[in-house]
């Protein structure tokens, strides 16, 4: 019988420009996008805002990729889990931050308290004097965990409210049960990239792209549910036209996806026996 | 009818749905060896053991479960309320929550086998292909049964002539929720492919297994290679049942304690607020009684099955 030996860890190759750009960059441009739609201008319709979605997600999917890579590949969906969980509080926080002082900004009070506990969380998981852990690179992940998520999660609740204002979101995004879905599907978009593609052979830009898909797909459903909660000036227009950028943003990096992984596999083989040991 | 009839009509109604929903979400994992044999698939190729199984990796079977019976949960939330008739709007959602199901299966599938290139597992079409319908339609039974509990639950004051009794939660949260636990539920119990060692049985309790074993479960049938189907048709005698079971006896000890607590604590029919508190306390002991009386259940069968069967002496 053949066992086949072991694998030794490679180096990562740095990306060299084009998509997905490197992790800093990447991180860097997340952000600012993010920021600037939520905060500065929220009467934005919800195309632009989905898009700065899909960037935060896609850097919420970065991080967890970094943070989980150092494991055994069990344990990539509780990070997503956990990212979404800083980003339910920070963006709950960031909305009632926004209405009490008035400002539009005071949201991004939420998502900076979010990224400290991040960063705490990770100070203290990898510190000898609590658990030890010794991850490399735990305390950047988890702050970025923190940031990712309550910046995703307070897009989600502009486009489903049409505002920032507390009430608004209480009412049109919380009491309705719309959150569980923001919440399910935005963890997907963290998680399901790095869990799907888990092996010796995964790679980044083909791992990314997966985030992309699934953020397509929330927009998509996102648009559907403008049809009841709509609120915005926009009124149909805001939904009819997620629901289409949704949709061909899912088409574009579902093909893609699907012929990277064909490419890049062993073989793709119509039928066949598998291969006899003894 | 007298609305407390109706409740309990409605209470196993959705006991009956739940039992429905998680055999059908068990068997589906089974199909797709999202927890049965879950590790061993992903294993099976690092050791040679290159295998024709399909590897559904959309995480844990509770998270996957959420999403599909949220979304499921969300369109047809925005149907009804749009005033389409339930018996449109439950199924339409379903079958939306059901083509995400299959769009997530495929990409896990295939980013799971190319990522393992260097232990030579190609990508058989006629595995990715022949495994969409089985899940999607396994899927699609238990979608639906757990978006129609959420319905039922969140209208459930409407339906039996007690508005007042609708579900604080919104049809969404509920579908959230019940996924969660039907997930959960599905794959922590009847995985007896797996669970039990289905080609070690006869290892004593509890003993480990060596690595060059590992992966071999994904390997050979009774008759030629072994892929889900034959998973799914070996589980579906009692796994399936057992886990449906399982989710179905929660339901219904759950529900009946609470409307028998309402009842006996003089709740019911009048909702009296005054008697609200006697209803929860009485509710909560017939739980806790119950609870008492499943774990001195379980330790008595456990007990007999180890000294009726112990471990297999004799090659």
């Amino acid at each position: 019988m053949t066992v086949t030996p072991a694998v030794e860890e490679e180096e990562e190759k740095k990306p060299t420009g084009g998509f997905p750009p490197d992790e800093t960059r990447l991180g860097i441009i997340s952000a600012v996008i993010a920021v600037i739609i939520t905060i500065l201008l929220p009467v934005l319709p919800a195309v632009i805002k989905a898009v700065g979605v899909i960037f935060t997600l896609l850097w919420g999917a970065d991080s967890v990729r970094k943070t989980s890579k150092y494991g055994l590949g069990t344990g990539v969906p509780s990070i997503g889990v956990l990212a979404m969980g800083y980003g339910i509080v920070g963006a709950i926080l960031g909305t009632a931050f926004a209405s009490k002082t008035g400002y539009a900004a005071g949201a991004l009070g939420g998502v900076l308290i979010m990224g400290g506990v991040g960063y705490l969380s990770g100070v203290m998981s990898n510190s000898e004097k609590f658990i030890g852990m010794k991850i490399p690179g735990l305390e950047r992940g988890m702050m970025e965990l923190g940031l990712a998520g309550s910046l995703a999660m307070l897009l989600q609740f502009s486009i489903v409210a049409g505002s920032l204002n507390f009430d608004v979101v209480m009412d049109k995004a919380i009491s309705t049960g719309i959150i569980a879905l923001l919440f399910i599907l935005s963890c997907m978009a963290m998680f399901h990239p790095y869990n799907a593609c888990l092996g010796p052979d995964e790679r980044r830009p083909r791992t990314l792209m997966l985030s992309v898909e699934i953020s397509g797909l929330l927009c998509a459903i996102l648009g559907i549910i403008l049809v009841v909660t709509a609120g915005s000036m926009w009124e149909v227009a805001d939904g009819v036209s997620l629901v289409i950028f949704g949709a061909l943003v899912w088409l574009v990096f579902y093909v893609k996806f699907v012929k990277a992984a064909m490419r890049e596999a062993y073989s793709v083989v119509g039928t066949g026996l598998i291969k006899t040991i003894e | 009818m007298e609305p407390i009839a109706m409740l309990f009509a409605w209470m196993l109604l959705i006991v009956f749905l739940a039992l429905i929903a998680c055999m059908f979400e068990d068997l589906e994992s089974d199909t797709g060896s999202q927890s049965n044999p879950n590790s061993q698939v992903q294993l099976a190729p690092q050791v040679g053991q290159v295998h024709r199984f399909f590897n559904k990796a959309i995480s844990g079977e509770a998270p996957a479960y959420a999403m599909y019976c949220t979304i499921a949960g969300v369109i047809a939330w925005v149907l009804l309320s749009k005033g389409v008739h339930p018996i449109m709007a439950i199924p339409i959602g379903t079958i939306v929550g059901e083509v995400v199901h299959v769009i997530f299966a495929t990409t896990a599938h295939l980013g799971r086998t190319t990522a393992q290139k260097r232990f030579e597992q190609p990508i058989y079409l006629d595995v990715l292909y022949g495994h969409l319908l089985p899940i999607a339609t396994h899927g699609f039974m238990a979608t639906l049964c757990i978006t129609a509990i959420a319905y039922i639950q969140s209208n459930l004051g409407t339906l039996s002539g007690l508005p007042e009794l609708n579900h604080p939660f919104a049809l969404p949260m509920l579908a959230f929720i019940w996924g969660i636990t039907v997930g959960a539920i599905g794959s922590s119990t009847g995985d007896i492919h797996y669970g039990t060692e289905r080609e070690f049985q006869d290892r004593p309790f509890g003993e480990g297994k060596r690595v060059v074993y590992h992966g071999k479960i994904t390997r050979y049938a009774e008759c030629g290679i072994r892929t889900q189907k034959d998973i799914v048709g070996f589980c579906v005698k009692y796994g399936g049942p057992c886990t449906g079971l399982t989710f179905g006896l929660i339901i219904l000890f759950e529900n009946w304690r609470t409307l028998v607590g309402m009842i006996a604590g003089n709740y019911l029919p009048d909702l009296q607020a005054t008697a609200g508190n006697m209803a929860a306390t009485i509710g909560i002991v017939l739980g806790l009684m119950i609870g008492i009386a499943l774990t001195v259940g379980n330790v008595v069968i456990v007990r007999w099955a180890r000294k009726r069967y112990g471990p297999f002496v004799g090659e």
